[in-house]
C-alpha cells in the first residue's frame, strides 16, 4: 500500500516536472522569435479576429512561460495543473479539429515549422493526459490531507471515540 | 499576368538575377525563400494572392528578393508536378521563369488533370523561346537543378507546401502557412529598421 502511494507521489512529482519544464520550452521557443510568427501560426487556424491574434500572441508566451515555472515549483498546484490542463484540452481540441478539416498549417506549439500531424495529436494528447493526472493527484492529496489521521483502537477493547469535524485547512 | 510585370520590374530594377529564379536585387537585406509546387492550390493562392503584394511593396524598391525553389510532391495526386518544375527551370535559364511559373499556376487545375503541361507553358512563349525550352529540358542539368532543390528542401525538413522562409544574414525564420501578409508586413518592417 505505502510502495504504491510511493510510486503515484513519484509518478506526479516526475509529470509535474516534466509539463513544466515543455511549458517553459514552448514559451522560451515562442519568445526567442518575433511575435509575428506566432501571431500567424495562431491566425492559421482561423478561429479568432486579427487584434485578438495580436494580443494572444503577445501574452500567451510569457503565461505560458509563469505557468511551466509555476508548476515546477510545485506552488498553488491545483490551480496551476488545472490551469494547464485546461489549456492543453484547448490545444488538443484546436489540433484535432484542425487534422479532421485537412488543414496543413503549423501547430504553433514550439514555434514555427511544425505542421500539424498524428506525431502533434499524439504528443499533446499525451501531456493532457499526464496533466489531468497531475491535477486529478493535487485534488486527491488536498482531499487526504484534509481527513483526520486514523486513531488506533484502545487496547481494552473499548469502541473508538470518533474524530470530531475538523475545520477545512487554509493552506493548499 | 500582373505578377510578371511587376516581377520583370523587379529584375530590370535589380539588373541581376541568378539562376533565373531570384526575383529582386540579390543584395536586398532580406531574402524570402520559397519551396513550392505548381501543382499545389496553396502555392497557387501565395503566388497569385500574396506574392505581388510582396513584390510591390519589397522587392520593386530593393528591400527583399524572393528567391524560388522546385519542392514537386512526389505524391500520386501531383504526378505532373516534377516534369512542370523542369520546363519551369528551364524557363529560368532563358529568364522567363515568372511568366512560366503564372502560366502554371493560373492553369493548374487543367494540366493537372490533362497532363498537357508542355502545351500550358507553351502558350506564354515565342516559337523561338518554345524550341529553346524544349532543348534545355532534355539538358540533364536541368533535372539536376530541380532535384538539388528537392535535396535542400528535404534537409531543411520540408513536410508541404508552401514553405516559406524569411533569411536574414544567418537566420532563417519559417513562415507559417496561410501567410496573413499584415502580420508579415510587420516582421519585415521590424526588420528593415
Amino acid at each position: 500500500m505505502a510502495t504504491s502511494s510511493n510510486a503515484l507521489r513519484w509518478t506526479t512529482l516526475v509529470l509535474r516536472v516534466v509539463l513544466g519544464v515543455i511549458f517553459v520550452y514552448a514559451a522560451w521557443a515562442k519568445l526567442r522569435l518575433p511575435w509575428q510568427l506566432f501571431a500567424m501560426s495562431i491566425d492559421s487556424y482561423q478561429l479568432l479576429p486579427t487584434p485578438l491574434v495580436e494580443l494572444l500572441a503577445r501574452t500567451l508566451p510569457w503565461f505560458e512561460l509563469l505557468l511551466g515555472l509555476v508548476l515546477i515549483a510545485g506552488w498553488w498546484l491545483r490551480i496551476t495543473s488545472t490551469m494547464i490542463s485546461a489549456l492543453l484540452l484547448v490545444f488538443f481540441s484546436l489540433i484535432v479539429r484542425a487534422a479532421l478539416k485537412g488543414q496543413e498549417i503549423s501547430c504553433g506549439c514550439f514555434g514555427p515549422g511544425e505542421t500539424i500531424s498524428w506525431k502533434t495529436m499524439l504528443r499533446d494528447g499525451s501531456m493532457l493526459a499526464g496533466s489531468l493526472f497531475v491535477t486529478a493527484m493535487a485534488f486527491v492529496s488536498r482531499r487526504r490531507s484534509r481527513m483526520p489521521a486514523p486513531e488506533a483502537p484502545p487496547l481494552d477493547g473499548t469502541p473508538p471515540v470518533p474524530a470530531p469535524n475538523l475545520p477545512p485547512s487554509e493552506s493548499q | 499576368m500582373r505578377l510578371a510585370l511587376l516581377a520583370l520590374t523587379a529584375v530590370l530594377v535589380a539588373g541581376a538575377a541568378d539562376n533565373g529564379k531570384i526575383l529582386g536585387s540579390p543584395t536586398a537585406p532580406l531574402r524570402l525563400e520559397v519551396y513550392s509546387d505548381f501543382a499545389c492550390p496553396a502555392c497557387r493562392t501565395f503566388h497569385e494572392q500574396t506574392l505581388p503584394m510582396i513584390v510591390r511593396d519589397y522587392v520593386m524598391p530593393g528591400k527583399l528578393a524572393i528567391v524560388n525553389h522546385e519542392f514537386p510532391l512526389n505524391i500520386p495526386a501531383h504526378k505532373h508536378s516534377r516534369e512542370a518544375a523542369n520546363y519551369a527551370t528551364a524557363a529560368a535559364r532563358l529568364g522567363i521563369y515568372q511568366p512560366v511559373s503564372d502560366a502554371l499556376f493560373r492553369a493548374q487545375e487543367s494540366w493537372n488533370e490533362s497532363g498537357k503541361v508542355w502545351e500550358t507553358v507553351a502558350t506564354v512563349l515565342s516559337a523561338d523561346q518554345q524550341k529553346k525550352v524544349q532543348a534545355l529540358v532534355k539538358d540533364p542539368t536541368v533535372p539536376a537543378e530541380v532535384q538539388h532543390d528537392v535535396d535542400a528542401g528535404t534537409k531543411e525538413k520540408i513536410s508541404g507546401t508552401p514553405t516559406i522562409f524569411l533569411v536574414r544574414g544567418a537566420q532563417r525564420l519559417p513562415i507559417p502557412f496561410p501567410v496573413n501578409y499584415g502580420f508579415l508586413r510587420s516582421l519585415i518592417d521590424g526588420y528593415l529598421k
